[in-house]
Parts: C-alpha cells; sequence; structure tokens
C-alpha cells in the first residue's frame, strides 16, 4: 500500500494555526470537507465520536484522528503540521505538533484498519519525523511521506 | 585425623568459592548458572580432577536436604496472588502434565533404550519434573518481563510437581524392586498417593501457621530469626516425611503460608532465605556433579540425547498442550511454557534412587536422566530469553527504575520505613503533589536533613524518608520512578492507539465497524475486557475484539484496567500454527465455512476501486507484508 493513495499534496497543511484540540480537529475537518465534498460538521462529529474513546494522540507530538463515514467513496487523509503545538491529551502528556486526519468510507472494514495502521506506523519512524518537522512546504511534506513509506513498504 | 578435616573443609569450600565466583562469569556470557555448577563438579569430580565421591545414600541425603530448603523458600517468595491467578493451570499441569510426560516418555524410553515398561515409567517419571531452582532463576534472574500469569503458572508448576514425581518414582522403585509388573498398581497405589499429597498438604498448612505462631510470639534475638525460621521448616520436611506424607509438598505449602502472612522480620528472613537457597543449590550441584562419572555416558549417549530431545519437542509440549487446552493461553504462550521445561537438580536427585534401591547397577538411569538434565540446560536454559523475545511475549517495563530503601521496623507492623531518592523526570520531581498518607517524615537535601515543611518541592536527588501502611508502596513506586522512555517498540506490543476503559464498548464497534456480539450497550470497554478474559484482567493481557485487539496497558492499585491499548493489526505477529486452546478451536471450526463465505462472496461481487488490497480475508492472512521486525 502506498501512502500516495491516501494523501494528496492538496490536503496537507504545512502551518495550520490553531490553539486547541478543538479547533484543530475543526480545520482539519473544514479542510477535508473542501476536498470531498462532503459536510464538514459530519466529519468534525465522527472524529470527535472517536476521540471520546479517548484520544488518539499516539505520543512524541503525534495524533490520528480518525473515523469511518457515509458519503466518502475512499479512504481519505488530510495532513497539518502545527505551528505552535497544542495540548491533544495524548498518552505521554506531550502536546501535539503533527496531526494526520484518516477518513474511511462505512465499507473499507480491514482496509481502514490497515491503512491507519500504514500511517501509524510511518509517523513512529524517528527518522521521517525528523524531516517532517523540518519541512516547511506542502510539496516537500507530501515528497518526504510518499518516499518514506514506499522505503518502508 | 585433623588433616583430612581440613583437607575436607578446604576442598568443599574451594568448590563453593569457585561455583560463586563462576555466576560473575555466567552473567556476563548469559550461561544457565546451574549448568555452571553441575560442570564444577563434573570436572572436579572421578574424570577430572580425580575426586572419587561415590556415595550415592549421602548425595541423596544432602539434595534432599538442599531441595526441601530450595521449595521453602520458592513459597516464600511466592505471593499468593499470583498464586490464586495460575493455581489452576499449575495445578493441572504439576498433577496430569507430569502423569502424561511420564508415560509418554517411558513409550520412548521403552524403544529406545530396550527398558521394560515398568522401567520405562520410572525413567520417565525421574525426569517428569521440571526443576523449580532453574525455572525461578532464569526467569527472575534472567531479566525476562512476561505476562504475570504465564510466569506464575511457570513458577507454581516447577514448585509445585516435584513432590508427584518424587512420589511416582519412589513407588515405581518399590515395584521394581519387589519384582512385581504394573499388575500390582492397584488401588493401594491411589490410596498411598492420595495419603501422600494429603498428609503433606495439611501438615504444610499446619506447619506454616505453626511457624508464624512461634516467630511472631517469641521475642527471640534478631540474627536467630531466620534461623530459627529454617529450622522449623525443616522440622516441617521431617515430621511430615516420617509420617508418611510427601515433605516436599509441605515445605513448599508452609513456605507459601509463612511469605505470605504478617511474619516477623520479614526482610531479613527473606535475605536468609536468599543466601540459604543460593548455598543450597550449590551443593546440590556440586554434589551431583561430583557423584556422576561422565566417562560412562558416552555408552549411553546417543539414545539418552534422542530421549531428551523427544522429552523437549514431543512429550512436554504434547503434555502441556493437553493440560493448557480449557484454559486462556495463547498458542504462543502454552509454547513458552513447554519450552521452559527445565529440568534439573531433582532429576538427578531422583535418578540416585534407582541406585540405592539396587536396580541400577549399570547406572543406566542415572547417567540417561543426567544427561537429559545437561541437555535440557544447554538448550532450553540457554534460550529462555530468545524464546521469549521471538514469541513476542517479552511486555515492556510498567515504570521506570526506583531507587528506594525498605527498613525494617520491629515486631508485626503493619506500617514500612521507606527511602526514595528523587530522581530526574519522575512524578514528583516533576511537581507532582504526594498524597496526604505519603507525607514524608524527613527530608534530605545535599547532606542536611530537614522536615518536608521547611523543605519545600522536592528537588532532584533529595533523598525522602516515609512511614506508610504495607499496602501502598506500588503507587508509590510509581510517584518517584524515572519516566518510562517512550518506545516505539511500546507500539508492538501495546497496538497504535489507547482507548478509555470507562467508554461505552459501543463506540469501539461503532469507530471500526467491529461486531462485538451481544454486549448492552451500557457495557464500558473495560468490562468487555474483562468478561472476555474470564474475570481478571492484568498487566500485558490482549482480547480479540473482531478485527483488532485490546490490550491491558496498566491497571490501578485495585487491580482494575487503568489503560488499554488498541492494536489495528494483531496478525502481524507470527504465531504457531500450534498450541490451539479450545476457544482457538471452536473459532477455527466456526470461521472455516465462514471464511469459504466471505471469501467466495467477494469474488462474486465486483471489489469497488477503494479497495487497495485483496479481499478481507486475504488481507488477514498476509498480514502486511511490509516485513517488520518483530
Amino acid at each position: 500500500m502506498d501512502l500516495g493513495d491516501l494523501i494528496e499534496q492538496d490536503a496537507i497543511l504545512p502551518a495550520l494555526k490553531a490553539n486547541s484540540k478543538k479547533q484543530v480537529l475543526q480545520d482539519l475537518a473544514q479542510k477535508a470537507a473542501e476536498l470531498t465534498g462532503l459536510a464538514e460538521r459530519d466529519i468534525f462529529e465522527t472524529v470527535l465520536q472517536r476521540e471520546k474513546l479517548g484520544s488518539t494522540g499516539v505520543g512524541n507530538g503525534i495524533a490520528i484522528p480518525h473515523g469511518k463515514l457515509e458519503g466518502i467513496d475512499r479512504i481519505f487523509g488530510v495532513f497539518a503540521r502545527l505551528a505552535k503545538p497544542v495540548e491533544f491529551d495524548a498518552l505521554d502528556e506531550q502536546p501535539v505538533d503533527l496531526v494526520f486526519l484518516l477518513l474511511a468510507p462505512e465499507s473499507a472494514g480491514a482496509d481502514h484498519l490497515k491503512a491507519l495502521s500504514k500511517v501509524a506506523r510511518l509517523l513512529r519512524n524517528p527518522d521521517t519525523v525528523e524531516k517532517i518537522r523540518s519541512s516547511r512546504a506542502a510539496s516537500a511534506l507530501y515528497a518526504v511521506m510518499t518516499q518514506s513509506a514506499s522505503r518502508a513498504a | 585425623m585433623l588433616d583430612t578435616l581440613y583437607v575436607v573443609i578446604l576442598i568443599g569450600t574451594g568448590l563453593i568459592l569457585l561455583a560463586a565466583f563462576s555466576s560473575l562469569l555466567a552473567f556476563r556470557f548469559g550461561a544457565p548458572i546451574l549448568l555452571v555448577f553441575l560442570s564444577i563438579g563434573l570436572v572436579a569430580g572421578v574424570d577430572g580432577f580425580g575426586l572419587d565421591f561415590d556415595n550415592p545414600p549421602l548425595a541423596y541425603f544432602i539434595g534432599s536436604l538442599a531441595l526441601a530448603i530450595i521449595l521453602f523458600d520458592s513459597g516464600f517468595g511466592t505471593s499468593l496472588q499470583s498464586f490464586r491467578h495460575a493455581a489452576a493451570p499449575a495445578l493441572t499441569l504439576a498433577t496430569v502434565g507430569v502423569l502424561l510426560t511420564t508415560a509418554l516418555f517411558a513409550a520412548a524410553a521403552v524403544l529406545l533404550l530396550d527398558l521394560s515398561w515398568l522401567q520405562g515409567a520410572l525413567l520417565g517419571s525421574i525426569v517428569g519434573s521440571t526443576d523449580a531452582a532453574a525455572v525461578f532463576f532464569l526467569l527472575r534472574i534472567g531479566g525476562i518481563n512476561i505476562r504475570e500469569r504465564v510466569r506464575a503458572t511457570l513458577e507454581i508448576e516447577s514448585g509445585s510437581n516435584d513432590p508427584m514425581a518424587i512420589f511416582l518414582a519412589i513407588a515405581l522403585v518399590e515395584l521394581l524392586r519387589s519384582g512385581s509388573g504394573f499388575e500390582a498398581m492397584d488401588w493401594n497405589f491411589l490410596i498411598q498417593f492420595a495419603k501422600q499429597l494429603g498428609i503433606g498438604g495439611v501438615l504444610g498448612l499446619v506447619g506454616g501457621w505453626m511457624i508464624l505462631q512461634l516467630v511472631n510470639r517469641l521475642s527471640l534475638e534478631r540474627g536467630l530469626t531466620p534461623i530459627f525460621t529454617i529450622a522449623l521448616s525443616l522440622l516441617v520436611f521431617s515430621v511430615t516425611g516420617a509420617l508418611g506424607g510427601s515433605g516436599f509438598l509441605a515445605v513448599y505449602v508452609a513456605g507459601l503460608l509463612t511469605g505470605n502472612s504478617h511474619i516477623r522480620s520479614a526482610t531479613s528472613i527473606r535475605r536468609f532465605q536468599e543466601g540459604m537457597s543460593w548455598l543450597a543449590q550449590i551443593v546440590m550441584f556440586l554434589v551431583l556433579g561430583l557423584l556422576a562419572t561422565p566417562s560412562q555416558f558416552a555408552a549411553i549417549a546417543l539414545p539418552a540425547v534422542g530421549l531428551a530431545f523427544f522429552l523437549i519437542f514431543i512429550a512436554r509440549p504434547l503434555a502441556i498442550w493437553f493440560c493448557l487446552l480449557p484454559f486462556r493461553f495463547s498458542r504462543n504462550e502454552t509454547a513458552f511454557i513447554s519450552w521452559v521445561g527445565l529440568r534439573g537438580a531433582v532429576s538427578i536427585l531422583l535418578a540416585i534412587l534407582p541406585i540405592i534401591g539396587g536396580i541400577d547397577s549399570e547406572r543406566v538411569f542415572f547417567n540417561t536422566a543426567f544427561i537429559i538434565v545437561l541437555v535440557s540446560l544447554l538448550m532450553q536454559g540457554w534460550t529462555i530469553g530468545f524464546m521469549a523475545r521471538r514469541l513476542g511475549l517479552i511486555v515492556p517495563p510498567r515504570i521506570g527504575p526506583v531507587e528506594k530503601l525498605e527498613l525494617e521496623l520491629p515486631g508485626t507492623a503493619h506500617h514500612e520505613l521507606l527511602s526514595y531518592r528523587v530522581v530526574a523526570g519522575s512524578p514528583v520531581a516533576r511537581g507532582q503533589r504526594l498524597p496526604r498518607w505519603a507525607r514524608p517524615s524527613l527530608v534530605v537535601r545535599d547532606g542536611k536533613s530537614m522536615r518536608l515543611q521547611y523543605a519545600g518541592r522536592l528537588q532532584e536527588n533529595d533523598y525522602v524518608y516515609l512511614f506508610i501502611s504495607s499496602r501502598y508502596p506500588r503507587l508509590l513506586d510509581r510517584l518517584f520512578a524515572s519516566p518510562v522512555p517512550f518506545e516505539p517498540d511500546d507500539a508492538e506490543f501495546f497496538g497504535e492507539f489507547t482507548v478509555e476503559p470507562g467508554r461505552p464498548a459501543r463506540l469501539l464497534a461503532e469507530s471500526y465497524g467491529i461486531d462485538l456480539g451481544n454486549v448492552t450497550p451500557e457495557t464500558t470497554v473495560a468490562e468487555l475486557m474483562v468478561e472476555r478474559l474470564g474475570g481478571h484482567a492484568e498487566y500485558g493481557d490482549r482480547v480479540a475484539v473482531g478485527s483488532v485487539e485490546l490490550i491491558v496497558r496498566d491497571t490501578d492499585d485495585a487491580g482494575e484496567i487503568a489503560e488499554v491499548g488498541l492494536s489495528l493489526t494483531p496478525d502481524t505477529k507470527p504465531t504457531l500454527p500450534l498450541f490451539h486452546n479450545f476457544r482457538d478451536i471452536v473459532s477455527v471450526l466456526r470461521q472455516t465455512p465462514k471464511r469459504r463465505r466471505k471469501v467466495e462472496a467477494s469474488k462474486a461481487k465486483e471489489p469497488p476501486s477503494l479497495l487497495l488490497t485483496p479481499p478481507v480475508a486475504e488481507s488477514h492472512r498476509d498480514g502486511d507484508g511490509d516485513g517488520k521486525p518483530m
């Protein structure tokens, strides 16, 4: 599986300014709505529902909010590098500055889980994460993510 | 006369010193230390430096005494809590497991060594039990951090299967001596067995209670208390044996009882026991090594090694698998339990019995048992850590290292005096407040002592002294522990995400499209897990829910689930195609037709364009296929 299938360059926000977890999720939902044509509110509610189960902050400043929803036609990712880290109730209590939102159709089943696992593994690699943190442009971020992912594959 | 006295003491102490010294080397190279002790005995013995020790009855006497000391200590160090969780599987292994291993092994021995069935059964019972000393040692000192239930099962099995094997061996030697065959095994045999275990168990409890009362009531000189305790334990051992019960079972039970009650000067007793246990192991292995005659091994080496392989790869795995069927162990855990079937001193000790009984003049039993023990220690002992890692059973450490000192209070006080050093990055150093019940009595900063109100916030390198009830130390350790580094590897064990244990489980179903079966809408994640785990959850436990897995990341002081990990692709871990438990078998039987239907169904309808991978059943089996290290 290639990460290029999950995310496109337009869906990368290289310096998102947000002050809270809620605002981050709202901004990501807005971007996803813009690109998929779904209602922003639906996306936000879906992701929020998952956060109720426990924060998707996985540690080391990384969060991977996700959810399944009707109407989307494929697994779809939005990535944001935050200008300033925000509190995300993460496992290690560290504020989060890299957020990968992953949305999947209701029917995706095992593919949803595999895509999520793929993203989690990509962002677990310290080298990749360092490169992402030192990149400024959306194109550079896109390149780092797709290249690292295909190398790991 | 006096000269020989000194010479004997010189040689004896020299060997013990050598053994103690060799432990340093063993730790460095990871060799099973007991093997080293045994080798020293062999090298010093008749075929090495020529120490001619050939007194089987004396060796048996020394060995039994040493074993009693070791068993009392193993009981003393086993917490009743872990005993309760692992008692059922462990005791099944210790009884049915020993019988099964013995029977399977007997068949192979009859074939390979040309023995009669009765003789084969005797050899089987000799190597039927796992060695408490070896198992305890390799699991605890080897620093192998595995799931509590697996560790406790192995430890309790090894502590409690000796009486079974000893009884079988003695009974079979008696049968062989009397010249009768299996037909002489009648109800009397079973009654004998019940009597041994019954008297052993009851006298163990009575004896343990007596030890407690005597130690707690008499105000003995402090230095004498541990000696008094160990002498009493040997009293329990000998009285039980004399009355026709299993003395080994009795000391183990007595140790379990005393170790889990409020006994006076528990710390110094524990330390003394630890030392005695070491000494007993060294002496036992040295003596048994000395008794052996390696030059005789060659004659029997081939079939003996063959039998050792049979025991390790066929007899024990089969017996373990059968015994653990009804218990919820994962396949890899069952595999690990069968791998940690270490044979040790007990087997060699029991192999002396046929010599004493006069039915092993050629020393076939003794030499075969000895070789089997050597192979087991070499092969299994050396690879336990490797196996545990390979099977993915190593549990990440729960809290970081703590620097603490426990001081003993007089009498049976229910409080402990603890001293902690505040380490960098620990919760207290980062400003977390100590709970009311843990206010330090004294703070020592830069060599100056002060009360807490003058010390203000605790700083790195402060020493803190506090009195707390003995119920709480675990919670407190956490506050003083260095932070656990957040390792990327942890995600391999605990899964990619976390879940709040108190949230409704149906949220899981909604977010991941999992079929939870019939759960009520109010059921929380923790409740679901506890139910699936059979009523008790423990750190590192895993519960498969649909295609994901929930893992207990942490439990609180009351034993409730405090943190839960979520693994999305649990299938990437290698599992053996062996050792299915009942649940597995049922699920395999159920899944086969379902899967087939699913595959057919997905073949029938055109896969939608969003599918990045082959149909469900397929993607499930091949894992992720990206060569992730385990």
